[in-house]
């Protein structure tokens, strides 16, 4: 049988097979949705922390102070209220502090006296509480600047190395996050179209075959990437329309994300033929999944993040997907490689793992051996 | 009865412990977060800042000084010019910090600048951390109490400095203690290890039964069906807490979970109502499924969003109203939050409150869990 008939007749069985599966391929796709929802919760919770404001004072000043606390760029969410109020807010959790501008402070300020503002904070979390306190001095500083006040010896001036406009976390979270979802639906799907032939007993017939091992992986893995390619494409627009995130490369960010649904298909696959059990699979990449996705730069470029931390990254698949997704998406570079070293490696994934694959399913002994062996890997019933 | 039940019981609890990939199934997506939450703790916060000092003056030292002291935000490393514009460039550091030459003749005459270079091509967040950090160390120069320490000195201190900003920060701590950010995450993991066993693991026995035919069996069986129905819900609950409780004492033992004195009791009742609402939803999901490979799908998504819409990994109240609402609907919420303030503040104000809503949404998903499966088995 000549390798494209063999390819093709891999790829039709193949999603015949997943026809037959859609409950489980759309929970697979709800999975995927799932991740990028919940990222997204974390990537709102990283900024803007709701603060209480007691304006006891009125007067211009203290508005201007007001002001000031707003400007401070994504710090605060400024929420005025009453003294009992606040309290209140700040005891149920609600704010992370309450701040309060005394009566009299426009007069002292303008006295040239130093006023000391009493900030009651919830210090629960250690990590919200340092955000709360690197933040409150930047009002102060441009209150201080804003009033041209004397004795001011230093100011800071910014060079930033774009001036076009910066990307917000939740926009970059996101994107990322579509490279989660790839893995784990192309992941899955590729891992399920190796192991329902251990869990079906195919196997052996597909050692019979009259086609070689290698042209039947990659009609499964292009059919599992294609099923994957589409659900990726509901998540793509999700993304794009939900979150308004216009790809600064549309060609380039669907070919970032074909590719990366294709090397995945193949790890997957890789995966499948290994654990060759479906319960195994799903909550392996599922528990697999997080852990890989935040040591990639999903959240920031991993290099800031230590060097040890940066070099493991290089283990991640999806440490080479969020450096190409981040560069076709937003045009940004969040890895110290060039970005066509991102897209050369998930490319050279690809035949590996599937090459890793074929191996897995020629190893004849294994199989044999398994089916004198007790299986340990489904619920089993207990001997009376 | 009760020997039909406890052999019901008995013998989910033995498929159970002999079902190593189920155990995994349940356990493993959880403790994946728990290695996200540790690996975000080393990553979170202190960004790599190079410190390029070219003027040598009192006040130039001071100001490099100052940086370098605030260990909280940045990881400081001193450079040339050259050497930190490749380190920017290559992602060694995600900002260049320059005190220029004439520092010290400039701040004599008010109108000295510190340099930032900064590699604002990721995202806002991280710039944002760094911008702030290098204003507060700025600030300190001419107002040493706005430093990281200062704030809250300036309280301990009862001391109010004048500085030329006229305005200074008095920091009350609503807690004598505080918690850190592994220990304040790691424990909505344990909600999420509850719920994973809870609901994966009896859904995937319930639908095993229906998937395998046993159920017809268990019918023709002379016990009652209430006992074997009841039999199952115990047995789920002793798998679950068969699970939980290593990791409840590896928790202790590591000092992740410490809880005031005189918690622990209503600690324990808090994971007891949990345990009995996972299980209760785990009936109701094997029952509807019918399948173990599609429970476990379905119960990993309905735990994921049990979990990150109970504010398992944000703070609920700082969100949007829309998911405050949203989260209002879902119990995990109430557990999260009767949970933290079992374990993080002295009192146990609310506790009453989401315990109650817990016990109700527990109770609820035992009974119809039970009633269901009764019905379903009586037509199977």
């Amino acid at each position: 049988m000549s390798w494209p008939v063999a390819v093709r007749a891999a790829l039709v069985l193949e999603l015949q097979q997943l026809r037959r599966q859609k409950a489980f391929v759309a929970l697979t796709v709800l999975a995927a949705l799932t991740f990028l929802a919940t990222m997204s919760l974390f990537g709102l919770t990283g900024s803007e922390l709701p603060l209480a404001v007691v304006d006891e004072d009125q007067g211009a000043l203290a508005g201007r102070f007001v002001h000031a606390l707003q400007g401070v760029r994504h710090a605060f969410s400024v929420r005025p209220m009453g003294g009992d109020a606040a309290l209140a807010a700040l005891r149920s959790g609600r704010v992370i502090g309450a701040i309060t501008i005394p009566k009299g402070f426009g007069e002292s300020v303008a006295r040239g006296d130093t006023v000391a503002l009493v900030v009651r904070v919830d210090n629960l979390n250690t990590d919200l509480t340092s955000d709360l306190e690197r933040a409150l001095p930047n009002a102060i500083v441009a209150f201080g600047d804003g009033l041209g006040l004397p004795g001011l010896r230093a100011r800071l001036v910014e060079k930033d190395l774009v001036t076009h406009g910066e990307t917000g976390f939740l926009a970059y979270v996101s994107v990322s996050a579509l490279g989660l979802d790839a893995l784990i639906i192309a992941g899955i799907l590729g891992a399920l179209a190796m192991a329902r032939e251990w869990e079906g007993r195919t196997v052996k017939m597909l050692r019979l075959a009259p086609a070689s091992l290698g042209t039947i992986v990659a009609g499964k893995v292009l059919a599992a990437a294609g099923v994957a390619a589409l659900a990726m494409l509901v998540t793509t627009l999700v993304v794009t329309f939900g979150y308004g995130i216009v790809p600064a490369l549309p060609i380039g960010s669907a070919l970032a994300i074909a590719l990366c649904v294709l090397s995945f298909a193949c790890m997957g696959a890789c995966l499948g033929a290994l654990l060759r059990r479906t319960l195994a699979i799903v909550p392996f990449v599922f528990g697999m999944a997080m852990p890989l996705y935040i040591d990639c730069g999903a959240l920031e470029p991993t290099r800031f993040d230590g060097e040890w931390i940066w070099r493991l990254a290089h283990l991640s698949p999806l440490y080479y997907a969020t450096g190409l997704l981040e560069w076709t998406f937003h045009g940004l570079r969040v890895t110290p490689e060039p970005v066509w070293l991102d897209a050369a490696v998930l490319l050279a994934l690809a035949p590996i793992s599937a090459t890793l694959a074929r191996i897995a399913i020629s190893r004849r002994r294994d199989t044999e051996h398994s089916r004198q062996r007790p299986r340990h890997d489904e619920i089993r019933d207990v001997p009376a | 009865m009760m020997r039909a039940l406890w052999g019901t019981a008995r013998h989910d609890l033995a498929i159970w412990i002999r079902s190593p990939l189920a155990i995994l199934a349940s356990l493993l997506p959880a403790l994946g977060l728990g290695a996200l939450v540790a690996v975000l703790t080393v990553t979170i916060g202190m960004q790599p800042v190079a410190l390029v000092q070219e003027g040598h003056g009192e006040a130039a030292d001071q100001m490099g000084h100052l940086l370098e002291a605030d260990s909280e935000a940045y990881l400081v490393q001193r450079m040339s010019r050259d050497d930190a514009a490749g380190a920017l460039w290559q992602q060694r550091v995600a900002a260049v910090v320059v005190i220029p030459a004439d520092f010290d003749a400039r701040v004599a005459v008010a109108d000295a600048h510190l340099e930032l270079f900064l590699n604002n091509i990721v995202d806002v967040d991280l710039a944002d951390d760094i911008r702030r950090a290098v204003t507060r160390s700025l600030a300190e120069l001419d107002a040493p109490q706005l430093g990281f320490t200062g704030e809250r000195r300036s309280v301990t201190g009862g001391v109010l400095l004048p500085n030329p900003f006229r305005v200074a920060i008095a920091e009350e701590l609503l807690r004598e203690t505080d918690t850190g950010f592994l220990a304040y995450q790691m424990v909505p993991i344990l909600v999420l290890i509850v719920l994973s066993v809870g609901v994966l693991g009896t859904g995937m026995m319930v639908a095993r039964d229906f998937e395998r035919h046993t159920a017809k069996l268990l019918l023709l069986s002379p016990a009652s069906r209430v006992a074997m129905v009841a039999g199952k819900l115990t047995g789920g609950l002793l798998a679950t807490t068969a699970l939980l409780l290593p990791v409840v004492g590896a928790a202790v033992l590591s000092g992740i979970l410490v809880p005031p004195p005189g918690h622990w009791p209503a600690l324990v009742g808090l994971l007891f109502l949990l345990v009995v609402m996972s299980v209760g939803l785990g009936l109701l999901l094997g029952l509807v499924v019918r399948r173990t490979r599609l429970a476990a799908m379905v119960g990993l998504n309905a735990a994921a969003y049990l979990f990150f819409l109970g504010g398992g990994f944000s703070t609920v109240a700082f969100l949007p109203d829309w998911i405050q609402s949203a989260s209002r609907l879902v119990p995990t919420s109430y557990a999260i939050r009767a949970l933290r303030q079992a374990l993080f503040y002295p009192d146990l104000q609310g506790f009453g409150h989401d315990v109650a809503v817990l016990a109700a949404c527990a109770l609820a998903a035992a009974a119809l869990g039970v009633l269901s499966l009764g019905r379903a088995w009586r037509r199977a």
